[in-house]
């Protein structure tokens, strides 16, 4: 460790990043001070910016600096159509990916009882608004393949079936180009349960 | 040196490596970037916290096997309070729960946290968990199965309820007879005519059907739902059951 008081508190707040350990921290600290000052202070910008000004949506609880999100705010999507994920990031996967023009809720985090997570927390009364406006007619359930993901969407389906509105389970299955050998098997299960007609 | 060999060596002898032991899931949570902390529930060695490396990891060998309700054969290594997790693999085919039977299967996990020390083995526990388990995913009477479970959680650590006989006189349970049940030492009887409000007065015959397991009747069914409701609340010193708010929230 160097003598420098502000050095070592740049590396240790560096270390708040996922992933960063005290070695990594110090390579960032040292190729931000030696070989990058500008790329420093536009990231020292930036993320002062972000902090004070990213928000949640107000419809779908994205991360958002706006009132309402872009996603939101397109009136050329399909209103009709809500996918329910459990944080920001899989709206960023699905929007890459998939070939969905519909709306988005972000759960940010899923049903978990034990840990005091209940349908408060992850916005359901906001959802239950929308869905009582009449506005949604097809839900589609994203959430995690694991059993706390399974208990959310279940909830979920419920308040759907409550309001007569269609609801939907994203299939899961054998990964494209995986060996079948190699599956586990609660997955291939699954997957024999969900299969299709070719 | 000679004394840092010493230490080494003894805490190599002391450090302990099961292989492959039966086990579920009862809770996890994230710990650090990539990593699980677990409740487990083994067969012989009782409940016990592990660490789980690099389990987020897109390619761990832990991927998507570290899920409550499933069985298990789970192998670590270590000693004291916190082991790591060096293998999992599905032990059998299990079930699927759905929907209610799911949340009734977080409520036997919630009770097993809340009410069951580490470390303490309790393999005829553990048969009836995964009994249980099995009957829950079947999709018959949640409500029975949760019944049984909790009467027998109860006698396995230590607080097994007395439904037989009148703590004080030592007289048989007299099925059309109401009791006050003192969850401390058991039932008395009581002369006053039932009373509804205090879940704690309970009629003889709800206690036998405790006692026998035999509580479809809808008589006796939902006097010993509020009867060991009552009990398990007591046990917990009043801490509520998280499982069940979430039921009670169904609202939305």
């Amino acid at each position: 460790m160097s003598g420098s008081i502000l050095i070592n508190r740049l590396i240790e707040s560096l270390r708040c990043l996922p992933g960063v350990g005290p070695k990594s921290a110090q390579r960032m600290a040292y190729h931000l001070l030696e070989h990058n000052r500008n790329g420093a202070s536009q990231l020292a910008a930036d993320l002062l910016e972000a902090i004070e000004k990213i928000g949640h949506c107000q419809s779908c609880r994205t991360l958002s600096e706006l009132e309402k999100c872009e996603i939101c705010a397109n009136l050329r999507r399909d209103h009709s159509m809500l996918c329910i994920v459990e944080s920001p990031a899989d709206v960023q996967v699905i929007e890459q990916i998939a070939d969905y023009r519909g709306m988005y809720f972000v759960l940010m985090g899923h049903l978990s009882p034990l840990d005091g997570i209940g349908p408060m927390e992850l916005g359901l009364d906001v959802l239950a608004k929308r869905l009582d406006s009449g506005e949604v007619k097809e839900l589609i359930l994203a959430t995690n393949p694991t059993v706390e993901g399974e208990a959310t969407a279940h909830y979920i389906a419920e308040m759907a079936a409550n309001r007569k509105i269609k609801a939907t389970r994203i299939a899961h299955g054998v990964p494209i180009g995986g060996e079948l050998e190699y599956v586990n098997s609660t997955t291939l299960s699954h997957a024999f349960n969900g299969r299709v007609e070719i | 040196m000679m004394n840092a060999v010493c230490k080494a060596w003894a805490t190599r002898m002391n450090s302990s490596r099961v292989s492959l032991h039966p086990a579920f899931v009862l809770h996890s949570r994230p710990y650090r970037d990539t990593s699980l902390l677990l409740d487990i529930f083994t067969e012989q060695h009782g409940r016990i916290a592990a660490i789980a490396r690099g389990a987020k990891q897109p390619r761990s060998k832990f991927n998507g096997i570290l899920q409550p309700f499933t069985g298990l054969l789970v192998s670590w290594s270590g000693t004291g309070d916190l082991v790591t997790l060096t293998a999992a693999e599905q032990a059998q085919r299990t079930g699927k729960l759905q929907g209610n039977a799911m949340l009734a299967a977080f409520y036997l996990n919630e009770l097993l946290i809340q009410l069951m020390q580490r470390h303490d083995p309790h393999p005829e526990l553990y048969k009836n968990y995964r009994i249980s388990l099995s009957e829950l995913s079947e999709g018959k009477n949640n409500e029975l199965t949760l019944r049984r479970f909790e009467c027998y959680l109860l006698q396995e650590i230590g607080y097994g309820l007395i439904l037989d006989h009148d703590v004080e006189s030592g007289e048989p349970v007299q099925p059309d007879r109401y009791y006050c049940y003192h969850p401390e030492h058991g039932p008395v009887i009581t002369d006053g005519d039932a009373q509804e409000s205090r879940p704690l007065v309970v009629q003889g015959k709800t206690l036998l059907a405790l006692q026998s397991g035999a509580i479809e009747a809808r008589d006796v069914f939902l006097e010993a739902k509020h009867f060991m409701r009552a009990i398990i609340h007591h046990q917990l010193g009043g801490r509520p059951i998280k499982t069940r708010e979430l039921k009670l929230n169904k609202v939305l």
